[in-house]
């Protein structure tokens, strides 16, 4: 934990005292090692079941990271609308105690907002008026072992416990009212090179969960545990113990990866199947499908990242999405983007559960993705199988060259594309909103052994520095495949978006700038400057028959965003 | 009890860096302190080393001290001086010795501020490698990732130069980003941290 963060415990020791505040914990000594300000009680009713599975019908409240279980980022408020958002103002900011990355989305549960921040922290605040509630200061263990920030994309909350997985890779239960440890388990070893910054999805009395560890030679998994008890109900291991797959030569979009197949059946024969250390995170949450039991979510890339010469093989199931069966963890299906990606352009941002088009032109249930590459990936919910892909949303130079010692050049650069940031989609419209980044970087690579849960990269991505970099916000029909809108943004983006009922699409940057668009031919309607980067997803509810826009402005670690320490709420006159 | 054992494990300061200089871990050390004396011989009684290529390890963080002496003790990372000392030590003797340095404050070593022509050189070279992205904003670093702001310039040129040919083998993604960065900029980031 940074000296930061101890400067914050003795503050709050200070103020506030400990004795009143550890009450009614399960564990005495839990409680000792945490410290927490309560200014006050969150007066919150326990969320059910049948208010997840219905979060998309909600306009009052946002209870899941995307809104609801298909992933959807559509919240269907509407009074903020096109005619009206030129009017939209601050309503309120609270600064957090941590001034580091911020990629949190703000969960609402009647009048109460949850928001998380780097090193997870969990704050509780009032959501009408921005005051603190009770704040959750995760006592860090000393082995943190992470890529790319110390983030924490938030919570999810189910009865009366607020779940939230820390960077040293706990699994943490709090009560919703008071913010008191109710339990708390070890979901894998930090010093192997696990992690935790995604939001846990909590459905049916589990709490699902991936991992970090894709940079440090991890056997990636998603774990399902007891929402009550947190005894580990089933995992999954993302990457199987045949990880070879078909010997694929080329992508989904069907362009040669230049594989040498020969060399890497030589190297199987020589060294076996690479699956224990072949990474394989998976970053963000799971969509949920209710009406099949069905949980789809995409897998992260190989360890190490450039270096496939001693990763023979598909290296199955990562940069693939991946269908399980909820109750029991078992596999139903997959789809790979990349076999033995050596460039990490893998899967990260989430997964959404729309209705499509089919190749018949039929409508049937798909499953859509956003890739680094910089194409929404449009599939067959029933067996995973990819219908088509978007046309590219960033430009694509000497793919697939394979990195070399001296630096090959390429684009997309290894961000992306579209990096964990969530889409949002608008069914009515059948667009899919996503925000994208323009690095252009050369790819070096080099050849190491697997070390112990480090660093484990087999070479370096790096950014051109006489080359400009740029983002956009490009809005995709995903039953065409077509660009229908793109705005361009004077920097990579990373963060977020959120689409609503009043025809608009919310997103930030990293200079600062949220704004709203016209979502349906992204003409720019307001926006705001943040003081910090706008690196978050957005997420709109109500408190008092007002319907309020909130987003985190704290920058970001990875591409490296002037950091801050705002929750901003805003609403109408 | 504790004076006698700094009594027993000071050392001998100005002779160079041989194995003679540094003492064995004690058997039995019982507090922290007891067990963290052995490294002030070289790394400082307050916190300057006593030669600028010897890293400063009070206010570092606890994560990295530990995962150093653990690979120290594995031979993963190789120094003649560190092996002995760290060859009896069990892994709560690292974890007490790495958060006693780490509740230490950081030691100002005087070193001076880059130019803007260095800085502008340094800050190019993280905006390419993302060295934030690990170490993060002002290089203060988190959990196994040390800070690298107001390091000695001396140590950071030579452990990156150490990276660079993996002679310092204990994080080869951290020799992959050496590699790809030039010695130019290498040094320019040594300057520039160094003088934070």
């Amino acid at each position: 934990m940074g000296r930061n963060m101890n400067r914050v415990s003795i503050v709050y020791a200070a103020l506030c005292g400990f004795a009143g505040l550890l009450t009614a914990a399960a564990s005495a000594q839990e409680v000792k090692q945490e410290t927490k300000s309560a200014s006050g009680h969150a007066a919150v009713s326990p969320v059910t079941q049948e208010q997840l599975n219905t979060a998309d019908k909600n306009a009052t409240n946002f209870l899941l990271t995307n809104g609801n279980y298909a992933q959807t980022r559509f919240h269907p408020a509407k009074q903020i609308n096109r005619d009206n958002v030129k009017k939209l103002h601050v309503a309120w900011i609270f600064q957090t105690d941590v001034k580091e990355s911020l990629e949190t989305s703000p969960i609402v549960v009647d009048g109460v907002m949850y928001v998380t921040t780097s090193f997870s922290h969990v704050y509780a605040l009032d959501a009408k008026t921005g005051v603190q509630l009770w704040h959750y200061n995760h006592k860090m263990g000393p082995i943190t072992t992470y890529c790319c920030g110390p983030n924490n994309r938030g919570v999810q909350i189910l009865g009366d416990l607020v779940y939230v997985a820390t960077l040293d890779s706990k699994l943490v239960a709090l009560n919703a009212k008071t913010g008191d440890v109710v339990w708390k388990t070890d979901i894998a070893d930090p010093e192997a090179g696990y992690s935790e910054t995604m939001a846990p999805t909590v459905i049916k009395d589990k709490v699902l969960i991936g991992t970090n560890g894709g940079e440090y030679g991890v056997r990636g998994f998603v774990k399902a545990y007891d929402a009550k008890t947190g005894k580990l109900l089933w995992t999954f291991n993302t990457v199987p113990e045949n990880s070879v797959g078909v010997w694929a030569t080329k992508d989904a979009t069907g362009r040669d990866m230049h594989r040498n197949i020969q060399a890497e059946k030589d190297q199987l024969a020589k060294t076996g199947d690479p699956y224990q250390k072949l990474g394989g995170g998976v970053w963000q949450n799971p969509a949920v499908d209710l009406a099949t039991n069905r949980i789809y979510f995409v897998v992260g890339n190989p360890s190490p990242d450039l270096d496939g010469s001693i990763r023979p093989g598909d290296n199955l199931y990562t940069d693939s999405l991946v269908s399980l069966d909820l109750d029991t963890g078992k596999y139903a299906c997959h789809f790979q983007y990349i076999a033995h990606d050596v460039w990490d352009l893998d899967a990260v941002s989430p997964p959404v559960l729309v209705d499509v088009k089919g190749k018949d032109g039929k409508t049937i249930p798909g499953v859509i993705h956003a890739g680094k590459t910089g194409h929404v990936y449009v599939h067959d919910r029933k067996d995973c199988s990819l219908i088509r892909f978007s046309e590219a949303m960033v430009p694509q130079e000497n793919m697939w060259v394979l990195p070399t010692k001296e630096g090959a050049r390429m684009l997309p650069g290894a961000n992306g594309g579209v990096e964990w940031s969530p889409i949002a989609t608008d069914p009515a419209q059948s667009l899919a909103y996503a925000i994208n980044l323009h690095q252009p970087m050369n790819y070096f690579v080099e050849n190491s052994p697997y070390p112990n849960g480090k660093l484990w990269l087999g070479g370096a991505f790096k950014a051109i520095p006489t080359e400009a970099q740029a983002g956009n916000i490009t809005a995709v029909d995903y039953n065409t495949g077509k660009i229908k809108w793109q705005v361009k943004t004077p920097e990579p983006m990373i963060g977020g978006i959120l689409a609503t009922a009043g025809g608009l699409v919310f997103t930030g940057e990293g200079n600062g700038k949220f704004a709203a668009y016209n979502s349906s031919d992204g003409k720019e309607l307001w926006n705001f400057r943040a003081g910090a980067g706008v690196n978050a997803p957005p997420s709109s509810y109500m408190v008092g028959g007002k319907q309020y826009i909130v987003v985190g402005a704290g920058g970001n670690t990875q591409v490296d965003f002037h950091r801050g320490n705002n929750i901003i709420a805003f609403s109408l006159d | 009890m504790i004076g006698k054992s700094k009594g027993t494990f000071v050392v001998a300061v100005g002779l160079g860096f041989g194995l003679s200089l540094c003492r064995s871990f004690p058997a039995g050390a019982q507090s922290s302190e007891d067990k963290a004396q052995v490294c002030t011989g070289c790394h400082g009684q307050e916190g300057k080393p006593i030669d600028k290529t010897i890293p400063v390890i009070w206010g570092q963080q606890a994560g990295y001290l530990y995962i150093q002496l653990r690979d120290f003790k594995r031979n993963d990372r190789k120094s003649e001086v560190m092996q002995p000392i760290v060859a009896s030590m069990e892994r709560q003797d690292m974890m007490d010795i790495a958060e006693y340095f780490a509740k230490k404050p950081w030691p100002d070593l005087g070193q001076p501020r880059a130019s803007k022509d260095v800085s502008d050189r340094a800050l190019s070279a993280n905006h390419s490698i993302g060295c934030t992205g690990c170490h993060l904003d002002h290089f203060q670093g988190d959990g196994t990732v040390p800070r690298l702001a107001g390091q000695s310039r001396e140590y950071l040129e030579k452990t990156t130069a150490d990276f660079r040919t993996r002679a310092r083998g204990n994080n080869p993604g951290m020799s992959d980003l050496m590699i790809a960065t030039s010695p130019d900029d290498l040094a320019a980031l040594s300057e520039y941290l160094s003088g934070l």
